[in-house]
């Protein structure tokens, strides 16, 4: 007998195997399991990761300042603009721009002005990039180290499903829903005179958008993730589908008159467009490159609000299909 | 005493058109159990199918008394389960993360995860190298490694599918040792799925011969392996087809057996041979019954087979 297996067996001795008598856990809990083990492995992985959290971080704090700096001024240029307009209308355009690279809409206001939207393209960009970074990998990488076997033996497959989007879905929410939550209080302190019953809506409205948004990118890069062993391909394919798609609709639309069906097919834009059913509104402007379109969401003609919802409602669908599909065929 | 671990009746799982296993009905004793066939010959799928990763197309099955269609889970709990790919893991993640996170799927709390984790990697050998990241594992080492993920939730049952694949003859042995002493010292059920017969043979006490998704045989390698024909054998030094040619002319009913002459038993048949031989000159270096290894009676059931499709 080789040295190793007597040295294994001095282990064995020394650390015999004890009986579990406790008591088990439930599912809910190993799903968790999958989450957490998930999270602490990508926050390990990935330097890229970490910068862009921090990059992030540190652009929020600088659209702050900007706000509060510039709070006295918008004050006293518009003596009927008041510390909730303010915190309204910045706090929907943050949040907004996390869905607009190259569009963005604007509202009609009471006194006819349309309202100055800021695009933060910038910042969407780079949420994108972090999420596809760490959703890319969910399942992807699962295939690609042939651990799959190991979880199926332990788990239900739709409840290893179940743990990866609830992986992504904590992700989504620490990354998008918080900072905007947190946001919001840091604008009603900042502001000052903030009438919180009056502003509560908004708060809603933030925490409603930044999840369908997560769902969204969710059922998104895990299907990418799902259909390729490569955490690459699946990366670079998602980014390209949201981001391209994005930018090809915008560049195809014309000026002038109701906005066409294609802008159906960009989820950025349906996400952004869900933002505005979210908040009441029948009339937008559509801000495309090639130049301004109006869509009444209402008056059944061309796009309607539960066009909108529905195209929402496929690629979520169509998202959530694909991952269920490719599971079980992968395990067979 | 020996009871049954698994229990199953017409198992069928098809996947489209073609067959995986058919009407597999076995009660499978506890203790050390060899599932043994070539490749593909449907004992991943057998495996596959009592653990629920794939659903059967028709029959039942019963393991530790839980049924694998309504009860998965109660049975994932008490089953390990060393699958057969080459699983690379997670490579920037440590074994002891690994195996503790695969203990919580178990549903084993964090602290106690982290312990038996550990407890695990001591027992295969990988003690020291536990916070050691999977990407400076050798194939070996992450054999032992899923063999600790099976360890982890401290189930009743563990099956090893193709445990010894790829591994260098010392990792083989370290390997089959384990497996013998978990059944040995640690009580443990163990299934040993493998294409290897000297594997089956060395760490199983009960073998499961299948192919083409059928059973073959089953029963106790002991029983497998006894020579049931009733024949004496006989090696002889030279002359070898002399003798053979002076049995026959004799009257003896005689067939090869690779270097063996087989002779039918009867009264004083051994002295019969003895005389014969030594009439025309030929040094008998063996006679008596002779105990055959799995492998003739692998080789055998699948002449057996090969005869029946023809």
């Amino acid at each position: 007998m080789s040295e190793s297996i007597k040295s294994s067996e001095a282990y064995v001795k020394k650390f015999a195997f004890r009986p579990f008598d406790g008591v088990r856990r439930g599912r809910i809990y190993r799903l968790g399991a999958i989450s957490w083990q998930w999270w602490i492995h990508e926050w390990k992985r990935s330097k890229a990761v970490k910068f862009l959290i921090g990059f992030l971080i540190f652009t929020f704090i600088l659209m702050n300042m900007f706000l509060l700096f510039t709070r006295d001024m918008m004050l006293a240029m518009d003596p009927d603009l008041t510390t909730n307009d303010l915190l309204e209308d910045n706090l929907f355009t943050m949040v907004r721009g996390i869905v607009s690279f190259g569009i963005s809409f604007e509202v009609e206001s009471d006194n006819g002005m349309s309202e100055a939207q800021f695009n933060f393209g910038g910042t969407s960009i780079f949420i994108l990039i972090l999420l596809v970074i760490v959703g890319s990998g969910l399942i992807a990488d699962d295939i690609s180290n042939q651990t799959t076997e190991i979880y199926y033996s332990k788990l239900e497959k739709y409840e290893y499903v179940l743990g990866k989007f609830l992986a992504f879905f904590i992700f989504g929410n620490i990354v998008l829903t918080l900072p905007y939550v947190f946001e919001f209080f840091l604008l009603v302190v900042g502001l000052g005179n903030i009438d919180l019953i009056t502003a509560f809506p908004a708060l809603v409205h933030v925490i409603l958008f930044t999840e369908i948004i997560t769902i969204t990118y969710s059922a998104i890069i895990l299907a990418f993730s799902s259909l390729t062993n490569r955490r690459l391909y699946a990366g670079l394919t998602s980014f390209m589908l949201i981001f391209t798609v994005n930018m090809i609709v915008s560049s195809l639309t014309l000026s002038g008159g109701e906005a066409g069906f294609e802008i159906l097919f960009d989820v950025l834009t349906v996400l952004l467009l869900t933002s505005y059913i979210l908040t009441g509104a029948t009339t937008v402007e559509y801000r495309s490159f090639r130049g301004i379109q109006s869509i009444n969401l209402i008056d059944g003609v061309g796009i309607e609000g539960w066009m909108v919802l529905g195209a929402l409602g496929l690629f979520i669908l169509l998202g959530f299909l694909i991952v269920v599909v490719q599971v079980w065929r992968h395990s067979k | 005493m020996e009871t049954e671990i698994i229990v199953t009746d017409s198992l069928t799982k098809f996947y489209g058109k073609i067959r995986g296993i058919e009407d597999i009905s076995v009660k499978i004793p506890s203790g050390g159990v060899g599932f043994l066939g070539p490749n593909a010959a449907g004992k991943t799928t057998l495996i596959r199918t009592l653990l629920g990763i794939i659903r059967p197309t028709r029959g039942s099955a019963q393991v530790l008394g839980y049924d694998i269609r309504h009860e998965i889970n109660e049975v994932r709990d008490r089953i390990g389960y060393v699958p057969e790919f080459n699983t690379s893991f997670i490579p920037d993640t440590t074994a002891m993360s690994f195996v503790a996170f695969c203990g919580r799927m178990n549903g084993l709390s964090y602290p106690e995860s982290k312990q038996r984790a550990s407890d695990s990697l001591f027992y295969v050998g990988l003690g020291e190298e536990r916070y050691r990241k999977f990407d400076t594992f050798s194939l070996g080492m992450k054999q032992k490694v899923k063999l600790a993920v099976a360890l982890v939730h401290d189930p009743e049952i563990i099956i090893c599918d193709e445990p010894t694949n790829g591994l260098d003859p010392s990792g083989r042995v370290q390997m089959l040792e384990l497996i013998r002493n978990l059944q040995i010292d640690e009580g443990k059920n163990v299934i040993l799925s493998s294409h290897l017969l000297r594997d089956v043979e060395k760490t199983t006490d009960y073998a499961l011969v299948i192919s083409e998704g059928e059973i073959l045989a089953k029963g106790n390698i002991r029983e497998l392996t006894a020579n049931k024909r009733s024949t004496v054998s006989v090696k002889v030094k030279s002359k070898y087809n002399d003798l053979l040619e002076a049995l026959e002319v004799n009257g003896l009913n005689v067939w090869t057996d690779g270097a063996f002459i087989e002779v039918e038993k009867t009264p004083a048949v051994e002295k019969e041979i003895f005389i014969i031989a030594n009439r025309i000159g030929v040094d008998i270096r063996y006679l008596g019954s002779r105990s055959r290894s799995l492998e003739d009676v692998f080789v055998s059931l699948f002449k057996e087979q090969e005869v029946q499709i023809h």
